[in-house]
């Protein structure tokens, strides 16, 4: 049960505090002997900031014509750093068949400037969109419990995998290749 | 802040454990007189913090955008109560997401019209930095309504007080961390994400030890049935 996966891989970092809710995606349903769909998420506009890759403006999540990688992270997370080389990899294998993003939930402005995060991104070689999420919207649309986060949601928006912790750069392309083959045959019927 | 270090300090029995909660008690038909809700599935009346069914300790700190002093148990007879503890410096995202909780069960309440029934109650332990100002354009940033009448902060007037509110009266670890990894914070407040859910007559009806990942419709869902029952 997918549930049962979200929650172990949890178990596996350990230190997503207080990850509990983060059984998410909502009870798998049962009662038409179907297998389970995702629930389709709901857009949100997300602002991105200047950096490498990146520009300033307004980015709907997820996006409306291809498949979205969202990846949750926190310049103060560690594990988020030992994240990005496998995320410079898979966004070089995969990056451009989806819309590919960062996002952070800290609080840019406050205990982090515009600037400091640019540096970090340029520091372990980020280059595509780079997203902030200060009023935690889009953190709470896909219950993230912790970061380093990765969601995958095909095309017509329904979320096709999501794990908690450090991946793998192969797990992350395995992860965004559902989202790609969902959303081509399964894009018709949102 | 490195939760590792500071959830493996908790005490509190079956902290860990829970992470597989996913149903609710019974609600209702308890036995117990002084609560809308059953019990919770995760059984915390031995931790240092106020539980269910326990009276909420009288808390009395001022509101510093409405001037006003505002107490814990002035709500009594009158309005349930949602509350939480954050910063605005707060630098990991989990009290945006204690906030958006609380805003979200505010703007359920102005839609189906028990806004006058609820109060929602932010408490700052960090008034050196939350000043009128930083939490006007805070509560702004968020999306909090202030308008509603029913969104407090509260504030200490200096840290010891607050930071004696939260280890005596609610018996939470707290602790004002200088020695941390952000370049741009003197300090931090390495805390639990706690949500007191608590009725009009004082009394506990939930403690979310996860209040900044819980569901938001379960918490939505607990504060209606607690206002309205």
């Amino acid at each position: 049960m997918r549930r049962r996966d979200v929650l172990a891989g949890i178990g596996s970092v350990g230190v997503i505090g207080g990850a509990g809710a983060l059984a998410i995606r909502g009870p798998p349903s049962f009662d038409d002997g179907t297998e389970e769909t995702e629930p389709t998420a709901d857009p949100l506009v997300i602002e991105t900031v200047d950096a490498p890759g990146s520009e300033a403006r307004d980015v709907r999540i997820p996006a409306s014509d291809r498949a979205t990688f969202l990846d949750f992270f926190g310049t103060w997370c560690g594990p988020c750093k030992e994240q990005m080389p496998a995320l410079v990899e898979a966004n070089d294998r995969i990056g451009d068949e989806v819309r590919f993003i960062s996002v952070t939930n800290e609080a840019v402005g406050r205990s982090v400037t515009r600037e400091e995060l640019a540096d970090w991104w340029r520091k372990y070689d980020g280059n595509w969109l780079l997203g902030i999420d200060p009023t935690a919207e889009l953190s709470a649309e896909y219950s993230i419990g912790g970061v380093p986060y990765a969601v995958a949601i095909d095309s017509s928006g329904r979320v096709q995998w999501s794990e908690a912790g450090r991946k793998s750069a192969d797990e992350l392309v395995a992860g965004i290749e559902r989202a790609l083959e969902t959303g081509e045959t399964d894009g018709g019927d949102g | 802040m490195d939760r590792r270090t500071y959830l493996g300090t908790v005490g509190i029995a079956g902290l860990s454990s829970g992470a597989g909660c996913l149903g609710e008690a019974l609600r209702g038909d308890t036995g117990n007189p002084d609560t809308v809700l059953g019990p919770p599935e995760q059984d915390l009346s031995e931790a240092t913090h106020p539980s269910y069914g326990e009276e909420f300790p009288a808390i009395s700190l001022p509101d510093p955008l409405t001037g006003e002093t505002i107490s814990t148990d002035q709500f009594e007879g009158d309005r349930t109560v949602l509350m939480t503890l954050f910063y605005t410096m707060c630098p990991d995202g989990v009290c945006p997401q204690l906030i958006l909780r609380l805003r979200r069960a505010q703007a359920v309440a102005a839609e189906e019209g028990y806004g006058d029934d609820a109060a929602f109650l932010a408490m700052t332990f960090d008034p050196e930095r939350d000043g009128e100002d930083e939490l006007r354009t805070f509560a702004d940033q968020q999306g909090v309504n202030l308008d509603a009448g029913n969104w407090h902060f509260l504030r200490p007037t200096e840290y010891e007080t607050g930071k004696e509110i939260v280890s005596e009266d609610l018996g939470l670890p707290f602790k004002k961390e200088f020695d941390n990894e952000y370049e741009e914070l003197e300090y931090t407040f390495p805390h639990y994400p706690y949500i007191f859910l608590v009725n009009e007559g004082g009394f506990v009806e939930r403690t979310y030890p996860r209040g900044s990942t819980m569901e938001i419709s379960r918490l939505v869902d607990d504060f209606e049935t607690v206002v309205t029952g």
